[in-house]
């Protein structure tokens, strides 16, 4: 994500790797605002989601030292755990929640050059966004609603009224194509 | 792929890390995956680059400031209650004990007169509980030299030992030096390394032999010690 300094990051988390409080409560301060958020967006609920936010730097603080080897860019490692305690409080706390339905439309792919091949692609968020437009629009909610809400193949099915394997055909099928498109 | 869910799913393994990522697969699929990516790196990169991506949804989302109570609550959950403040844990020596005060100011003044000129010597223990490692750090201002002496242990036979200096947040961990298998480690210091070791936090982390390839700690951390005058 373009508007964190990496390099700065990366140094912090090395540091909590080591114990370091005050290396802490400095990635606290500059990541917790971006991570508040994504927790804001999977829960839609104020306290769920600072409890959320606190499982997410507990985790940080104890998996810091497992960061460097798996190769993720910290913003990525961070969004990821915070995104994961998240979904988690969420399929916990409200199993059986009303399913937003999900409108199906039949309009297919745009299989012409989109504008990821026109436009130079400032950064991954560009890219990845140029190439959710190119999925036909109830197909990129569900890839959204599967990542940003944690929505299951469930609740998938019950929000779409199609079966559970023809949610999953169509799921995998999108992300798929969303690679293809990516690695353009 | 023997790890796919069921054969007639389109995507393959690139599909179903998406999923595993995603957190759409069943306990047994997510079990089967999970074993096959301990034995796949290739595997692995896949789930990074699916993070990567996912990640980039996040985007759009606006920033939002947690509340203070959120950080206070992380504290609380890693270190424990917050302790009383300094003035209500040092109240009943200043009410009580005259004496002990009287002591602790003259210790104060003697150290505040040995201060000057060259500051004073610094050490710094580091014990590495499951190695049963003991050292010694210390900083000698006089010779500008950073020692460090075994005082109980073995060093690990194919692994070298290594010292960072941490001063504050802002800086990356800094390299002081890779401890000597044999007798007392000296490690000459620049002034300017040295001006930042009172009062720093110094870590021992395991590395490959001759010291860390990166320029920063890639092994585990064994020992921790802050480095203070005795």
């Amino acid at each position: 994500m373009a508007s964190s300094p990496h390099p700065d990051i990366e140094d912090l988390i090395a540091r909590v790797a080591m114990a370091d409080r005050a290396a802490f409560a400095r990635l606290y301060e500059r990541t917790s605002a971006k991570l508040f958020g994504v927790c804001l967006r999977v829960l839609q609920d104020r306290a769920q989601a600072e409890e959320a936010l606190q499982d997410t730097y507990v985790k940080v603080w104890n998996n810091a030292g497992k960061y460097r080897v798996n190769g993720y860019s910290p913003m990525t490692w961070l969004i990821t755990l915070a995104r994961n305690s998240a979904v988690d409080r969420r399929r916990r706390s409200d199993v059986g929640r009303a399913v937003q339905p999900l409108e199906l439309d039949d309009r297919l792919a745009d299989p012409a050059p989109g504008p990821a091949q026109q436009a130079e692609a400032r950064d991954d968020a560009q890219a990845l966004a140029l190439c959710m437009d190119e999925l036909p629009p109830d197909r990129a909610e569900m890839v959204r609603r599967a990542y940003l809400e944690g929505a299951t193949y469930a609740e998938l099915a019950t929000a779409t009224g199609v079966k559970l394997n023809t949610v999953r055909t169509w799921l995998r099928r999108s992300l798929i194509s969303l690679r293809e498109c990516l690695s353009r | 792929m023997s790890a796919e869910p069921q054969p007639d799913l389109p995507g393959g393994a690139e599909a179903t890390a998406a999923e595993y990522v995603l957190g759409l697969l069943t306990e047994a699929e997510r079990r089967d995956f999970e074993a096959q990516l301990a034995a796949d790196p290739g595997l692995e990169q896949e789930v990074a680059s699916w993070c990567a991506c996912f990640a980039a949804l996040t985007d759009p989302i606006p920033e939002s400031v947690p509340p203070a109570s959120v950080w206070s609550g992380i504290e609380t959950r890693l270190h424990g209650p917050a302790r009383p403040g300094l003035l209500r844990q040092l109240l009943p020596y200043l009410l009580g004990a005259v004496t002990a005060a009287a002591i602790a100011w003259a210790a104060m003044v003697s150290g505040l007169l040995n201060t000057g000129g060259t500051g004073p010597d610094l050490y710094a223990d580091l014990v590495a509980g499951e190695q049963g490692l003991e050292l010694l750090a210390h900083y000698a201002p006089d010779s500008g030299t950073f020692m460090v002496r075994r005082d109980a242990g073995d060093y690990p036979p194919d692994r070298a030992l290594e010292i960072w200096l941490l001063s504050d947040a802002e800086q990356a961990p800094v390299s002081l030096g890779v401890v000597q298998p044999e007798g007392l480690t000296s490690i000459p210091l620049d002034r300017a390394v040295a001006a930042q070791l009172g009062g720093a936090t110094i870590a021992l982390s395991e590395e490959p032999p001759g010291g860390s390839p990166t320029g920063l700690p890639t092994g585990p951390v064994i020992a921790l010690g802050q480095l203070a005058e005795r």
